[in-house]
């Protein structure tokens, strides 16, 4: 029997369908760009008519913010997540496969990896790559991206890849991978017809969890000074809101709303795949 | 088999200990410009030079790794650059972590005490009402991030209704009423997500243990609910629990920035931060590896008490 989905399921669903839905085609929606000044209206409270969410103390509309920022966030979560997904399997899938030297080494290199907290490897690697020789010369902000995926794929590889390898190392003991070994399949074949469907259900579980985790980081590197700058993310508008919570907390809380509600959401999505996984597993 | 293992968990350990550190040196050598530069921007060749060759960037990745290596380990972490002079990253570092281990300390105490008997609770009455309910709220804290906690509660608590101070750390030899008022905030914003995942994980092990035929027999002895819950069920079911508590502590020094960032509290994350945005690599790598040096340590510790307290987890997690 498929178990209906429960209403904090649909209701996940529906907000990161929104999310998504306003990252993609949030430009052609016509409000004002997220970096208008809106002088007459700086300081408003939401509910303001043209202004649903209210105005910051700077006069930027914070429901274009808002749609700006979730391309952004989302844009960088799916990313990294895809990338470092991929780049992770890849390795993870492959060293269980072999096993031997090749197993040992992906694995110590992943427990090295996750041996650094998140966020501290994720900060370590930004301020790294995005450093200049001149102190007083901006980054460029595409240069800040680049470097703030590249550091956030390179988070999400050991943990996308253990989950990759304990799966592999699971499903390679099977009997129907035994037989097409010895029916004389090659690897290659057995890895894509076989393992990678199999594992690929476990991975995109615990991409859904790995996605949260990155829109948190990404905020979090914001917050801490070394996000996109100029506000662009939900994380920067939580930075810049901040500044100003005692007269103006709207400008800090609805993007705080906003990112809490599609954690929360990409948390209980990966959540539901996990337990399907389970019960899926469980009858075998 | 003992032997063995023993040896298999050290060679484990020391090779993940050299391996990041190794990686936080490359992370200097990996600067688009010489550290020289940034450590000295208005100095003159000759003092770059000098600098290059005290720091050891001079030999080649190895070779400078090899002598940061030699200074970590007799306790020389290196140096902060001003542009007045320098101060040693040992003092920064003897001020910030007793602040970042009273800090975890106190949030892993927090969160057992909350996450411990709402486990037990939710676990005697799955499927009830009161298991939905706690587990659904629980679940939903979880995904909040630690630094919107901390905010929300900088302004409620701190900005609105005045009840604590919002910045600052104060000893507890300023009185214990000061350093709590101080620590309040910061610690609860950590340990909400902590409690989450606590309550869930003695969830589910007490309901596998309730299930057991020791206990059905414990209560068909005529002992009492509580009883059985706690003397027979409790103990059994809390290995994960502790486990997972112990793993969290290393990952809590350094990961609890944001938090320590918002509440100036000033702890090894702060002093990570300090690091970045001052551009003090050399500093930022040692406190890097000493973040990672207590993770893995602690990580060692736990593989040991749990060893003792089951041994079946001896060989599990060695291949894990």
């Amino acid at each position: 029997m498929r178990k209906k989905y429960t209403i904090p399921t649909y209701f996940a669903f529906g907000w990161l369908g929104f999310a998504v839905f306003l990252a993609v085609f949030g430009s052609f929606i016509p409000i004002d760009g997220y970096q208008v000044i809106h002088g007459d209206f700086i300081d408003s409270p939401p509910f303001t008519s043209g202004h649903w969410f209210g105005v910051d103390s700077n006069g930027y509309d914070i429901f274009s913010g808002i749609i700006n920022g979730a391309r952004l966030s989302i844009f960088i979560a799916v990313v990294s997540v895809g990338l470092g997904g991929f780049i992770g399997s890849l390795l993870g899938v492959t060293a269980a496969y072999y096993r031997g030297r090749y197993d040992s080494v992906v694995n110590t290199a992943f427990n090295v990896v996750l041996s650094v907290p998140n966020l501290v490897l994720a900060l370590a690697l930004v301020a790294v790559l995005a450093t200049n020789v001149d102190i007083n010369e901006a980054v460029p902000t595409w240069r800040r991206l680049i470097t703030l995926v590249m550091s956030l794929t390179i988070v999400i590889i050991p943990i996308l890849g253990r989950i990759a390898r304990a799966a592999t190392l699971a499903w390679s003991g099977r009997e129907f991978i035994v037989a097409a070994r010895s029916m004389g399949m090659r690897d290659r074949h057995i890895i894509s017809r076989h393992i990678v469907p199999n594992v690929l259900p476990a991975l995109i579980a615990v991409g859904f969890l790995a996605v949260g985790v990155v829109i948190i980081a990404e905020a979090s590197l914001s917050l801490l000074g070394v996000g996109i700058p100029d506000g662009a993310s939900w994380g920067g508008m939580i930075a810049r809101g901040r500044n100003d919570l005692e007269y103006n907390p709207h400008a800090l809380y609805i993007p705080i709303i906003a990112l809490a509600f599609t954690v929360i959401s990409t948390n209980h999505v990966g959540d539901v795949l996990r337990g399907k996984l389970d019960r899926r597993e469980g009858r075998l | 088999m003992r032997g063995s293992f023993w040896v298999k968990r050290l060679a484990q350990l020391l090779i993940t200990v050299f391996g990041v550190t190794f990686g936080c040196s490359l992370l200097v050598q990996l600067l688009p410009v010489s550290p020289a530069e940034i450590l000295l921007p208005v100095g003159s060749p000759e003092e770059r030079d000098l600098l290059t060759k005290e720091i050891g960037l001079d030999r080649g990745p190895i070779g400078y790794y090899a002598k940061w290596l030699g200074e970590f380990v007799t306790g020389d972490f290196g140096d902060i650059y001003y542009s007045g002079g320098t101060e040693e990253v040992s003092g920064r570092l003897a001020t910030a972590l007793p602040r970042s281990l009273l800090l975890m300390i106190y949030t892993q105490i927090v969160a057992l005490s909350i996450a411990i008997p709402l486990g037990v609770w939710s676990a005697y009455r799955v499927g009830r009402r009161a298991d939905k309910v706690i587990s659904n709220t629980l679940f939903t804290m979880s995904s909040i991030p630690n630094f919107a906690i901390a905010l929300v509660l900088v302004l409620i608590v701190g900005v609105r209704l005045q009840w604590l101070p919002t910045l600052d750390y104060q000893p507890f030899s300023a009185g214990p009423w000061e350093h709590a008022k101080h620590m309040i905030m910061p610690v609860l914003s950590l340990s909400v997500g902590l409690v989450a995942s606590y309550t869930r994980l003695l969830r589910a092990d007490m309901i596998a243990t309730l299930r057991e035929d020791y206990i059905t027999m414990a209560a068909s002895k005529g002992l009492s609910d509580r009883r059985v819950l706690w003397r027979h069920a409790f103990r059994p079911s809390s290995v994960t629990l502790f486990t997972s508590a112990a793993l969290n502590m290393g990952g809590l020094i350094g990961g609890a920035i944001v938090v320590e960032t918002i509440f100036a509290t000033y702890g090894v994350g702060f002093e990570v931060f300090a690091a970045i945005s001052g551009r003090q690599y050399i500093a930022l790598q040692s406190m890097v590896a000493i973040i990672c040096i207590f993770y893995v340590l602690f990580n060692l510790t736990i593989d040991v008490i749990a060893g003792y307290v089951d041994p079946r987890t001896r060989d599990r997690r060695i291949n894990a």
